[in-house]
């Protein structure tokens, strides 16, 4: 409208200068004939009308110019509302296109693979939707493929471990049976199978963390607390582990005070924990090594202390000491049988019981390991039956 | 002392098994698996308790327990696994088992796990 307007304009401005230069002309002429004296009054009064003539049309242009401005203004006006109307509409046609995807990326991102967007809108949004959706096919794909490699993975360890374990017991159990007779062996004999039963228990040690491992990666590692005595599992693990502190001339003394109350803990666990502590002290500590489980109510939480005087764990190291594969000076150099993940698997095991673990040393006088592991609530509360004995030593506490 | 008949498809095992509790002086029978299990019931000899590994080939340790408990035998079992737990086992939680033997077997817990079943 605007760019008419201003043609219009152009063409009346060419009309006003033709018209003004006609009048010029016409003027000239007659003042020609006034100065030869041919044109007499009639030359004179065209010369008079001339000149209004072209005031007229002065005025007529300004006028028209006005119009013309105002036509100018008003076109561009309208076109500049016309392109606003056609941006927003524009951008609101790509704005619905745009968020969903935005929000479909948040989906995917925070792991919902299976999210997908309609494709719409804009032949433009729509490549992007359909590229979208492409990427979230793939990704979804991708983890359908891992979840799977990570289930043969685990199937694969769960059948190894398994596997392993009947001709280990057969090993194990018949070296034990030698050793039931150790008198009629000779030292050498005896030693021998002493070898074989220890490599025999680094190996379930080994497949046992393996299989930990596993479950804790796959989030699988599970722990059914109900109320436990803290007396009789610790009495327990000391027992088991006599034979081995023995033959080192070591000594393990219990210091458990009577009516310590009930723990929520899986047993099993806890004793595993417990013999992972222990065999720590004794693999990494010398000969004659002694070797204290202390227990105590510590407000709400029962401490489960295990100490050596052994040669104590640099501070760089005991940082680290709860981490996968982080193995002491001396299960690198000497006959220590760790994996180097019985301490990190205790932690993952404290953590799930929701309790904690620390670790504190001396070079040269010793460590300690304090677990603290939460007091199981009031049969009255916990609605389960509780056994009579596990009552009387709550109602003790 | 007791008559305990055990159940495993290896031979070695059950070699293991026979004599570690006839040394603590119970009386041992064998099967090769749970099909065995209840033939040698089905023909009259009758031990105190079953110690039953969880897997074996024809049928299973579980399936022939269950079998016995619901044609009405009560006598004391214990599952033999190479699980580390009940949940790995699958074992059933419906099914009366009066308690679990890990591979490698601790066989000082065990026995006395038995002298406390039998007695």
């Amino acid at each position: 409208m605007a760019v008419i307007g201003v043609g219009r304009f152009v063409q009346q401005r060419q009309d006003f200068e033709d018209q003004i230069a006609r009048s010029y002309q016409v003027e000239m002429q007659a003042r020609v004939e006034v100065a030869r004296g041919t044109g007499g009054q009639g030359a004179r009064g065209t010369v008079a009308q001339q000149a209004e003539r072209r005031s007229e049309l002065r005025d007529e242009i300004s006028a028209d110019t006005r119009d013309t401005a105002l036509l100018v203004a008003a076109g561009l006006l309208a076109g500049l509302t016309g392109a606003l109307l056609l941006f927003s509409g524009l951008i609101s046609s790509m704005r619905r296109p745009l968020e969903e995807l935005v929000d479909a990326a948040g989906q995917l991102a925070a792991g919902d693979r299976s999210t997908r967007v309609e494709v719409g809108g804009l032949s433009e949004t729509a490549t992007l939707g359909a590229a979208f959706n492409e990427m979230a096919a793939e990704l979804e794909q991708e983890e359908s493929r891992r979840e799977q490699l990570d289930r043969l993975k685990d199937e694969f360890v769960l059948t190894a471990s398994h596997e392993l374990r009947s001709p280990l017991t057969s090993v194990q159990g018949f070296a034990e049976l030698l050793m039931l007779d150790r008198d009629s062996l000779t030292p050498r004999q005896q030693e021998t199978v002493e070898i074989i039963l220890d490599n025999c228990r680094h190996l379930v040690r080994l497949l046992n963390d393996l299989l930990d491992l596993t479950r804790s990666d796959a989030g699988r590692l599970q722990v059914r607390p109900q109320p436990t005595e803290v007396a009789p599992l610790i009495e327990d693990v000391v027992r088991t582990m006599r034979a081995q502190t023995e033959t080192d001339n070591q000594t393990i003394t219990e210091d458990i005070p009577p009516n310590l109350p009930l723990i929520n803990v899986e047993p099993d666990r806890i004793r595993q924990i417990l013999v992972n502590l222990l065999t720590n002290a004794h693999e990494y500590s010398p000969e004659g090594a002694s070797i204290w489980v202390a227990a105590r109510a510590v407000g709400a939480e029962v401490e489960i202390n295990v100490s050596d005087n052994g040669p104590g764990i640099p501070a760089d190291q005991l940082e680290r000491i709860f981490e996968r594969f982080t193995r002491g000076e001396a299960g690198l150099t000497q006959r220590v049988g760790g994996t180097g993940l019985g301490l990190a698997i205790s932690k993952s095991l404290v953590e799930l019981h929701g309790g904690s673990i620390v670790a504190e040393s001396t070079v040269g006088q010793g460590s300690t390991f304090r677990v603290r592991l939460p007091i199981a609530p009031p049969p009255a509360l916990s609605g389960d039956g509780a056994d009579g004995q596990g009552r009387t030593a709550a109602e003790a506490s | 002392m007791a008559t305990v008949l055990v159940a495993d498809d290896s031979e070695t095992i059950l070699l293991l098994m026979r004599t570690r509790l006839e040394m603590a002086g119970h009386t041992v029978q064998t099967a090769s698996d749970g099909q065995e299990v209840l033939d040698h019931i089905a023909a009259g000899t009758v031990p105190d308790m079953l110690l039953l590994d969880a897997m074996m080939p024809r049928k299973s340790g579980i399936d022939a327990l269950r079998e016995l408990r619901n044609a009405g035998w009560e006598m004391p079992a214990l599952i033999v696994s190479a699980h580390q737990n009940r949940d790995d086992a699958n074992a059933p939680t419906d099914l009366e088992i009066e308690g679990y033997v890990t591979k490698p077997i601790d066989f000082d817990r065990m026995l006395e796990k038995i002298a406390e079943l039998t007695s």
